[in-house]
């Protein structure tokens, strides 16, 4: 469904991604793991077409989306679900998931919400609300149900827990596992990573820009190996 | 007192809230452009003179002027995309773009000041007033154009605000102002919308020109003098907000016309700018927020 071969980024004379090649499938969840500052979020940021990769390619079943604005990427059937959410603080929370409706190619019926609203109920509660009065852990759901009313084929998940309690986490990774079991390939760069693990079918680890350790998450050596390495 | 009133004050109230309209009408696409693109578009009073001089020369050739108020901003739509397009989009991803979007768009205003002179010569024309004469509206007696002039003024900019705030079309708008790459990667061409925003912000100077054609002279720099108020309105109503600048061009022009009552008119600009320089002072980012933020 994904597949990114030999991708190298720069930002200035900085050389962030170093030469990545992956491949996710569809219903497969990817696991993006590494320290901070090792290319984890410019990665998602050159496969979402934020930054121009300098060179390699990146593939979305088998269209070449590298280097290509965001919005024909969106087009192509990727979604993005970035670190800090961005959601629109200036919209209401319908006006948000609305823009959501934009990735649908065709007909872009408002009742395409209903399914999302029908999964969100919190979010069905305050569509009226501007999305700034929602708490964080809504604001992260908005994030989430924004992107889902298209029904992308590959989504890009950025440290989706990041500052949540624990029972929000558990219901975001079980949106995340949701999206999977809908045939969706997922990328998920994320800091808690017995809480990741959990969730993902594979993981690969970054350092300085390169992957330097793969495995499967259900394969105990290969997560042992990734915990020492990351030494959590 | 009440003849004060009458015959004085609200005469002179209401032809500030006729200037007023005018410079809002060319302040909002001078907002609107800074808040969607981030460009501050230094030509934006020569479009604004584009429009009254396109108004002129397409009633020299017999059109009436209540068409030409529709037909100039129309015409004024593929200037601002081809301007957008081909100039602010070259330089628009640059790394000094405040700068190159500035000097670009300062040029291209010396350059379309130029053009104007070379057709139309560098003196003053004043188009016929297509509504001579006075009205007595609850006794305050008004040259019509003026109130005709406040009425469409105030029928646009509530226009331009619905569709901002009240539609799906302003809710992208709003989203791209706000965050363009997160706009686009939820589906948003931003490339149309950068257009479509810059190609409006120029139809509003362009029907501001038509409609104040009749009012104030015509002449190749007349940008150049109105657009320093569009300016101070946009920076005290805070740069890229619609809000802003509707209620900071009625509150300027109004500290203009009274003061103008009470002490020589040439008084009148210092004391608009003074209020800049204070708004600045006390909050640099003017009264209201940018369009889409919160």
């Amino acid at each position: 469904m994904l597949s990114i071969k030999d991708l190298h980024s720069h930002y200035g004379l900085s050389h962030v991604i170093q030469g990545i090649s992956l491949e996710v499938a569809a219903g497969e969840i990817l696991g993006v793991f590494g320290r901070n500052g090792v290319g984890k979020t410019t990665l998602l940021k050159n496969i979402a077409g934020w930054v121009k990769p300098s060179s390699g390619s990146i593939e979305l079943n088998g269209q070449a989306i590298g280097g290509i604005e965001p919005d024909a990427i969106n087009r192509a059937g990727l979604a993005i679900v970035p670190e800090d959410r961005r959601i629109f603080p200036g919209l209401t929370v319908q006006e948000n998931l609305e823009l959501g409706l934009l990735g649908l190619k065709g007909a872009k019926p408002a009742s395409k919400l209903n399914p999302v609203l029908e999964r969100f109920p919190r979010l069905a509660e305050r569509a009226k609300q501007s999305a700034t009065t929602l708490s964080g852990g809504e604001q992260q759901m908005l994030s989430l149900a924004r992107i889902m009313v298209a029904e992308p084929r590959v989504v890009l998940i950025d440290e989706p827990s990041e500052g949540l309690a624990p029972m929000i986490v558990a219901e975001i990774f079980a949106i995340v596992r949701e999206m999977r079991d809908a045939g969706c390939a997922v990328v998920l760069v994320e800091q808690n990573i017995h809480e990741a693990l959990a969730v993902c079918d594979r993981f690969v680890l970054i350092e300085r820009g390169a992957v330097v350790f793969a495995g499967a998450a259900e394969d105990d050596a290969a997560r042992a190996a990734l915990l020492e390495k990351l030494a959590v | 007192m009440e003849s004060y009133l009458h015959y004085v004050l609200a005469p002179q109230m209401l032809n500030g809230l006729a200037l007023g309209i005018s410079v809002i009408l060319v302040a909002l696409g001078l907002t609107i452009i800074f808040g969607l693109l981030d460009v501050i578009n230094m030509s934006h009073g020569e479009f604004y003179a584009i429009g009254a001089f396109g108004a002129l020369a397409l009633s020299l050739s017999g059109m009436n002027y209540w068409v030409l108020i529709a037909l100039v901003p129309l015409l004024m739509i593929p200037l601002g995309i081809i301007t957008e397009r081909y100039l602010i989009r070259r330089v628009y991803d640059g790394a000094d773009r405040h700068v190159t979007t500035l000097l670009v768009t300062f040029g291209l205003g010396l350059i379309l000041e130029d053009i104007l002179k070379i057709l139309f010569g560098p003196n003053t024309h004043r188009p016929a007033n297509p509504l001579p004469g006075a009205t007595d509206l609850f006794g305050i007696v008004i040259p019509t154009y003026r109130l005709f002039l406040i009425a469409i003024g105030a029928v646009v900019i509530l226009a331009v605000t619905f569709v901002v705030y009240r539609t799906r079309l302003g809710a992208i708008v709003r989203a791209a102002s706000f965050d363009r790459n997160m706009a686009a990667s939820l589906g948003v061409r931003v490339g149309w919308v950068y257009s479509g925003a810059f190609a409006f912000g120029v139809t509003l100077a362009g029907l501001a020109g038509v409609l104040l054609a009749p009012v104030y002279s015509v002449f190749p720099t007349m940008g150049r003098d109105f657009i320093l108020l569009a300016f101070t309105v946009v920076i005290v109503g805070g740069l890229g907000s619609i809000w802003g600048a509707v209620i900071a061009g009625i509150f300027l022009t109004q500290v203009q016309a009274i003061s103008s009552l009470v002490i020589s008119p040439v008084w009148a600009d210092p004391i608009v700018f003074g209020v800049m320089v204070l708004v600045l002072m006390f909050r640099p980012q003017g009264l209201f927020g940018r369009m889409g933020h919160a």
